[in-house]
């Protein structure tokens, strides 16, 4: 199945899906994002949690999808979300030796390097898709990592398909 | 599939900045056919009892609850459905309050994020499958390995829970290192004396005979997983019938042979037959092989063989049986506690201390043996020409606090240190002694005492020395001379050495057999260093004790109940172990077999089939993370709860 997707997603490449560019002027101010945040449980997700009982507030631009583990988070994921309309796409992790599952976020900060060099071949910018560390205690950095990836997904426009 | 949303208020926690109705028409619109509820409080009794009979009239089979963390309280709701007579796997819940309510300003992309999550989770749910926990015979009974303090404590407490427990020990007799001390730190307690209670119940005691001691024995091989492990024993000969044996020492005066103690750091010698040390328990000796001339067929009067044992014995012929072979003993058990201890850093490593080289310079272990009353003199302090020393170095941080040896420090050396002062004090009341450290670390709350004692002592010196690296000693004709960077020289009679503790030297060897990991220091691993000290990272081994971690003795009988929690909470005996269903599942028609899987686990859950030539996730090991079925690039590795579609679903309805 994987692989049946994965050639699909070809085809739209050459069929200048993937490699259209994007405005990099465009900063419009109506412009507002979407943007698919993959979660790990244990402490990102936590982290975000944490920001919700104090209350923190910050723009609602990023969608949650949460996952057990950052090491579950396969590229495709990625892939696919811009491929199916996201902006920008973040993946947060616990932070280096915290992982619950001892070292997935490893494997995920691996997958990510990889997958970035992915993306540029497909025109995507390196700023629409940020890997990052939130731990369950940290509510105020997982505002900011928000606020922050918003922003420049926001400077960089829509994605252009 | 019919399928339902619930959304909770909370109150006006989510009411007030979200409008249910809006949601309501809007989700409705989205999603044909959909129920749609509302409730104040879904979480309080009134709201449980709700949803249950909610569910049960309206026949639905898939459930979105719309309220607060999952985190919070993911398992209330599928306790609820699982009363209703659904299956608790088949419920999406979303995060309206923490992750939209609290924290988005604007009420209408509030509401719209709420929507968008409820049409995500509906198109989730709807993939979901019933999801069953699986249950298993297991053993409650333990392998708990070393007979040390904190092998000993595991074992007695286990055994006084009524488990059995089958302790494997390598040395000949049982205790681990406190046994060797004449007295201990802080109480100055003498060690065996001190242990004496622990090894008496073990032995003798109520629940002794839950308690099966294996000594001159190692673990030989482990397979099977948590509950049912199966343990091989490799057990050497004893060569003496450890029933029948009164200990009544008659055979040792007589042995023709001796060879160094190990027990005492080669110090002193012991014959073929001997006990390692007066007192030792199990009250048996033991004959060394290498050096008994019967067992090595060297006749030492023409050609009759050695008997001098057997006609020295008052019991009768058969107390010693010298045709007795290796074994390997397999015992079924359910956990495994590694207490194995710890070993002395080798201050030969530091070549400028002189160990090894110069005489009278000794390392921690042979001096609590040389100040020992059962020990190579018993208990009297002489130097290697005989006399009676009158200066010492005492020399802390040896190897630790340093990344060119050990980096961290073992915390327990600074107290011994206090300790040889205060003995020392005692048995030679004019001697100096000086205190050489790098940094002092005398943590606890009765642990100050001995430091005191030192530092109010008008004739000990403390130095302190930014690099132990930078101490060197020489011999000069019977005196011993101290040079701190090449310059400042002192004169002492003898220098004891306090070494970092380090893992016991068949740690790794262990470590391979039960596919444990090791720290960066040959330590075993723990699961978490803070939160699951006392486990390692396979489930169902545990930890306790020195092997993981350098700490007194204490702190080793803490970690033996420790342990002994772990296996009594987790094993209860009579009860099946339940299986989460939330794991990862190898498609074995699909599968190609190319192990990548393997490589990426942290659990050691995935093996591979080599007749099938598939991989085959142990769902009792595995964890549920789910990155394997991320790695695996033939995606036929479901994970349980979120698989490919799933996700897919979720990513595509936030996206449409």
């Amino acid at each position: 199945m994987q692989n049946s997707f994965f050639i699909k997603k070809k085809e739209n490449s050459n069929a200048d899906a993937f490699n259209s560019g994007t405005k990099k002027s465009c900063e419009t101010v109506s412009f507002e994002p979407k943007i698919i945040g993959f979660l790990c449980n244990w402490c990102s997700y936590a982290g975000a949690d944490k920001a919700g009982t104090a209350q923190k507030p910050y723009p609602p631009n990023v969608s949650v999808i949460r996952v057990m583990c950052s090491g579950r988070i396969d590229p495709q994921f990625i892939l696919d979300a811009f491929q199916k309309g996201a902006d920008g796409v973040m993946v947060l992790a616990c932070h280096p030796g915290d992982c619950h599952y001892k070292e997935g976020n490893y494997r995920a900060v691996q997958r990510y390097r990889l997958l970035l060099k992915l993306l540029k071949q497909f025109g995507i910018e390196a700023e629409r898709c940020r890997f990052d560390y939130v731990s369950a205690g940290e509510g105020d950095r997982f505002v900011s990592v928000i606020n922050e990836t918003v922003k420049a997904v926001k400077k960089l426009g829509p994605l252009k398909r | 599939m019919k399928t339902a949303v619930y959304f909770c208020n909370c109150g006006s926690n989510i009411s007030e900045k979200i409008n249910p109705e809006i949601v309501e028409n809007t989700v409705k619109m989205n999603n044909p056919g959909i129920v749609f509820k509302s409730y104040g409080f879904l979480c309080s009794e009134e709201g449980k009892e709700f949803l249950k009979k909610d569910i049960e009239d309206s026949g639905v089979n898939a459930l979105v609850i719309s309220a607060c963390s999952p985190r919070d309280h993911e398992k209330t709701f599928m306790n609820v459905l699982t009363s209703a007579g659904l299956n608790p796997y088949m419920m999406q819940m979303i995060n309206v309050r923490e992750q939209v309510a609290w924290v988005t300003e604007d009420k209408d992309r509030a509401a719209e994020k709420a929507i968008n999550y409820i049409n995500a989770a509906i198109s989730r749910v709807n993939l979901q499958e019933p999801l069953e926990n699986k249950e298993i015979d297991v053993s409650p009974n333990a392998v708990v390995v070393g007979a040390g303090p904190a092998g000993l404590k595991t074992a007695l407490s286990l055994a006084e829970a009524g488990r059995k427990v089958t302790i494997v020990e390598k040395s000949p007799f049982i205790g681990g290192l406190p046994v060797r001390y004449e007295e201990i730190f802080p109480n100055m307690e003498c060690g065996p004396c001190m242990l004496e209670p622990i090894m008496g119940d073990a032995l003798h005691g109520n629940s002794s005979e839950n308690i099966e001691f294996l000594t001159l024995s190692e673990i030989d091989g482990v397979v099977g997983s948590y509950g049912n492990f199966t343990v091989k024993i490799k057990r050497s000969p004893r060569y003496v019938d450890i029933e029948k044996c009164i200990g009544c020492a008659e055979c040792i005066e007589p042995c023709p042979v001796s060879s160094g103690n190990p027990f005492n750091c080669g110090i002193n010698k012991r014959k073929a037959v001997d006990f390692s040390f007066v007192g030792a328990l199990p009250n048996v000796p033991y004959i060394n092989a290498e050096d008994c001339i019967r067992l090595n067929n060297k006749f030492k009067n023409g050609d009759v063989l050695c008997r001098s044992c057997i006609d020295a014995c008052p019991v009768g012929e058969d107390v010693f049986k010298f045709d007795e072979k290796e074994e390997i003993l397999e015992r079924n058990v359910g956990s495994i506690i590694l207490a194995t201890g710890s070993d002395l850093y080798d201050c030969a490593k530091i070549p400028s201390l002189g160990y090894g080289k110069i005489s009278d310079v000794y390392n921690s272990m042979e001096f609590e043996r040389i100040l020992a009353s059962n020990g190579p003199t018993e208990g009297k302090i002489k130097t290697s020409g005989g006399k009676e020393p009158r200066s010492f170095a005492i020399v802390h941080c040896v190897g630790s606090l340093d990344e060119n040896h050990k980096e961290y420090c073992s915390g327990i050396c600074c107290e011994y240190a206090f300790k040889f002062n205060h003995i020392i004090r005692n048995k030679i009341p004019s001697a100096t002694i000086y205190h050489l450290y790098k940094e002092m670390v005398i943590p606890g709350k009765e642990n100050a005492g001995l430091y005191k004692h030192a530092a109010e002592d008008s004739n000990t010196y403390f130095i302190r020395i930014n690099d132990i690296n930078g101490i060197t000693v020489k011999e000069e004709g019977d005196k011993k001379f101290f040079y701190i960077d090449g310059a400042e020289k002192i004169s002492v009679d003898a220098v004891i050495l306090c070494p970092a503790s380090v893992p016991g030297k068949d740690t790794g060897k262990l470590a391979g057999i039960l596919e444990t990991s090791l720290d960066k220091n040959g330590f075993f691993e723990e699961l978490h260093s803070r939160t699951d000290a006392g486990r390692s990272k396979i489930k169902g081994i545990y930890v306790a004790g020195s092997c993981h971690s350098p700490m007194d003795i204490k702190e080793a009988m803490s970690e033996g109940i420790g342990a002994t929690g772990y296996v009594l909470s987790g094993l209860v005996q009579g009860k099946k172990l339940s299986i989460d269903p939330i794991t990862a599942v190898v498609d074995s028609e699909k599968c190609s077999g190319c192990k990548v899987c393997i490589s990426v686990c942290p659990y050691k859950a995935i093996s591979f089939n080599e007749e099938k030539e598939i991989s085959i996730i142990n769902e009792l090991l595995c964890q549920g993370c789910g990155t394997c079925a991320a790695a695996c690039p033939s995606a036929v590795i479901k994970a349980n709860g979120f698989t490919n579609e799933e996700i897919f679903a979720e990513i595509h309805a936030i996206l449409a």
